[in-house]
């Protein structure tokens, strides 16, 4: 049977970037609204079952109560069964229920960060992420309807990979021991504490490291994107060491927010290859955006970029793929 | 954002205070000491500290019933404090007014209030007021999530944004009502989704962390002081107590409470600045000493000022001006 997973990050779109930039907000009834979207879209091509995540908002029985009480509801929804942290770690839960389930296809609705921690656990199943979150590299920022549409499709198909891209990733190692990973970028900062965990601030910068970079996107992997591009289909990842002596750019680190960097060193780093530093101070890495992963003083920090993330849905090359196949024709 | 060790132990040392002094007042008042009601700031000590630590003397605050906190961090003197909650007639309201009502114009604080959603109409005058002398200063308006549903809230905000008034909203969202959790009496779950309605910028913070608060504070009081308008930030907490002291909170499952006391902000603050070196475990130790003895010096001083006289009943009821008026 045709099912899917939904993670709705009831938190997304709410953070500090509203007040040090021009981010959009996203509010949690147009969550609601876009994950009705998915599910009737998906319910119409074949989608038999949908799994929500839960959370705080309940945006999973909210889609549930409203579709029914309209008449509309075809499909069988439910909420996958664990207690609610209220945390980042119920999108890691949620991801890793989905993942067991084998479900055809997860869609996940956040920012670059609730992309981030579905990949944590989203190893075989292929991932869907729609943006509504602030600085958006990873997920798209498409129409729920058509993802919808493109989860189906990956769902009706024998080999859903065909329409998907294993992705890059990076690993952070600190003295030698997995912190955490990255699918975007990850930036190391003079910031010492979480605090209110994005990051904004181009003067405190230290370092980055991609997997891929433009410059038509926002984040501090714009920066990178500014210097030199680097697609999500290249065997390498790049990294940045900022200070004086170099190239100078100018790039969206936020929205509307346009910032001159000066890049001290730039290096390709082709993919399982260690970039490598020692911490001089203290310093905060933040992954995808949020400050993450603290380091003291003298500890060794080694990042790595290794295709060993997500089977990431191409949502056009599905859809024209099920076009190709007749599978929108009706007799 | 640099934030300097001596600020960082700044906020610690306001967060001990506030927390010593509720623990303190929790006991007086079940020992029949405190007359009226008293509602606790326990669980909240991060936000009133870390946004007032962005303040001047001359801006203000608006508070609520709940505003231990937020005068003890803008500058309260803790003897007249605790002199009016034992309604002493040298405490900050004669003793007559009691924990709901304490103001402080020379510190800024426009006063504690018992009537939910009222700071949100002061501090919307004081804006205005700000505004109409032409001065730099700024508002800070406290308030809870369950005042987030009175028309207040919603006049204040339309208002403030219309006139770009210095003013930053600071919903302290402890998740309850009175007795009636957030989920029950509202249809959102972030308060700063209601910004939007307003054309002013809305951010939700984790308000058991004092740097987040901090940060996000910062830039909203910059903003509101350079003219750009209000801000909306709400921080997430949790109310440890009951809403007032004696209501046993029967109504916040025990799994609830028990997660958030894992967030508890004064040991999650005290060991992150052990953590990095910003005061040893030593150093924390004797401010927590100091703090205990300045709680210790108030409450002899309150308890050795004199009860208000019977005829000072009728004192202060109405203003001045109301009483020249009448004697013309």
């Amino acid at each position: 049977m045709a099912s899917i997973g939904i993670i709705a990050n009831p938190a997304s779109g709410k953070d500090i970037r509203r007040l040090v930039s021009y981010a959009t907000t996203i509010d949690n009834n147009e969550k609601i609204n876009i994950c009705q979207r998915i599910v009737l879209a998906a319910q119409s091509l074949g989608v038999k079952e949908v799994f929500f995540m839960p959370d705080t908002f309940m945006i999973g029985c909210a889609v549930l109560d409203n579709l029914e009480n309209d008449g509309v509801l075809k499909a069988s929804i439910s909420m996958l069964d664990f207690e609610i942290d209220a945390s980042m770690q119920d999108t890691v839960t949620a991801a890793a229920m989905l993942e067991e389930k084998r479900v055809s296809c997860a869609i996940v609705l956040g920012g670059d960060g609730t992309s981030r921690a579905a990949a944590k656990r989203l190893q075989e199943v292929p991932m869907l992420s729609v943006s509504t979150g602030t600085n958006n590299v990873y997920p798209v920022l498409m129409e729920g309807t058509v993802a919808g549409v493109a989860a189906a499709v990956v769902a009706s198909m024998e080999d859903p990979r065909a329409c998907c891209i294993r992705d890059k990733r990076i690993e952070v190692y600190v003295n030698d021991t997995l912190r955490d990973i990255a699918l975007v970028d990850a930036v190391v900062s003079d910031d010492f504490f979480a605090g209110a965990r994005a990051i904004w601030d181009p003067d405190r910068i230290q370092r980055i490291v991609v997997t891929r970079c433009h410059p038509a996107t926002i984040g501090f992997s714009a920066v990178a994107g500014a210097y030199t591009i680097v697609r999500d289909t290249d065997e390498y990842g790049y990294a940045l060491r900022f200070g004086p002596g170099g190239a100078r750019v100018i790039a969206s680190i936020a929205a509307g927010v346009l910032t001159e960097m000066e890049i001290a060193e730039a290096q390709r780093l082709p993919l399982d290859e260690p970039y490598t530093f020692t911490a001089d101070r203290r310093c905060m890495i933040a992954l995808d955006g949020e400050r993450e992963v603290p380091v003291a003083a003298g500890e060794t920090v080694t990042l790595r970029v290794r295709r060993n993330g997500p089977w990431r849905v191409l949502p056009r090359r599905a859809i024209e793929e099920a076009q190709r196949r007749g599978m929108f024709r009706r007799s | 954002m640099e934030i300097s060790n001596e600020l960082m132990k700044d906020i610690y040392l306001q967060m001990r205070r506030i927390r010593d002094f509720e623990g303190t007042a929790a006991k007086l008042f079940a020992d029949g000491e405190v007359p009226g009601f008293v509602h606790l700031y326990m669980g909240e000590e991060a936000i009133a500290p870390a946004v007032c630590a962005c303040l001047r003397d001359d801006d203000f605050i608006t508070s609520t019933h709940r505003g231990h906190g937020h005068i003890i961090a803008k500058g309260g003197d803790l003897n007249l404090m605790m002199a009016e909650l034992l309604g002493r007639e040298t405490g900050y309201c004669k003793g007559k007014g009691g924990s709901m009502h304490i103001a402080d114009r020379d510190k800024g604080i426009l006063g504690a209030n018992g009537i939910v959603g009222a700071g949100h109409c002061i501090s919307t005058g004081a804006g205005l007021s700000i505004k109409l002398r032409k001065t730099d200063q700024v508002c800070v308006c406290f308030f809870g999530d369950g005042s987030t549903n009175q028309g207040t809230f919603h006049e204040a905000l339309n208002m403030a944004s219309i006139w770009k008034l210095p003013i930053i909203f600071v919903c302290e969202n402890n998740h309850y009502g009175i007795s009636m959790s957030q989920a029950r009496h509202q249809a959102i779950k972030d308060v700063s989704d209601r910004a939007a309605a307003y054309n002013m910028p809305g951010v939700s913070v984790d308000g058991n962390d004092p740097l987040a608060v901090y940060e996000a504070a910062f830039e909203a009081v910059a903003r509101a002081r350079a003219g750009k308008g209000p801000t909306l930030i709400e921080c997430k907490t949790y109310r440890q107590h009951g809403h007032f002291e004696g209501d046993p909170a029967t109504y916040k499952p025990k799994e609830e409470q028990a997660a958030w006391m894992e967030k508890d902000p004064l040991p999650r603050f005290a060991k992150f600045l052990e953590d990095n070196g910003v005061m040893t475990a030593k150093e924390i130790e004797t401010v927590d000493a100091q703090v205990a003895q300045q709680i210790k010096d108030a409450i002899e001083f309150a308890k050795a000022q004199p009860i208000p006289s019977p005829e000072s009943a009728v004192v202060d009821v109405y203003s001045d001006i109301v009483e020249e008026v009448r004697v013309r």
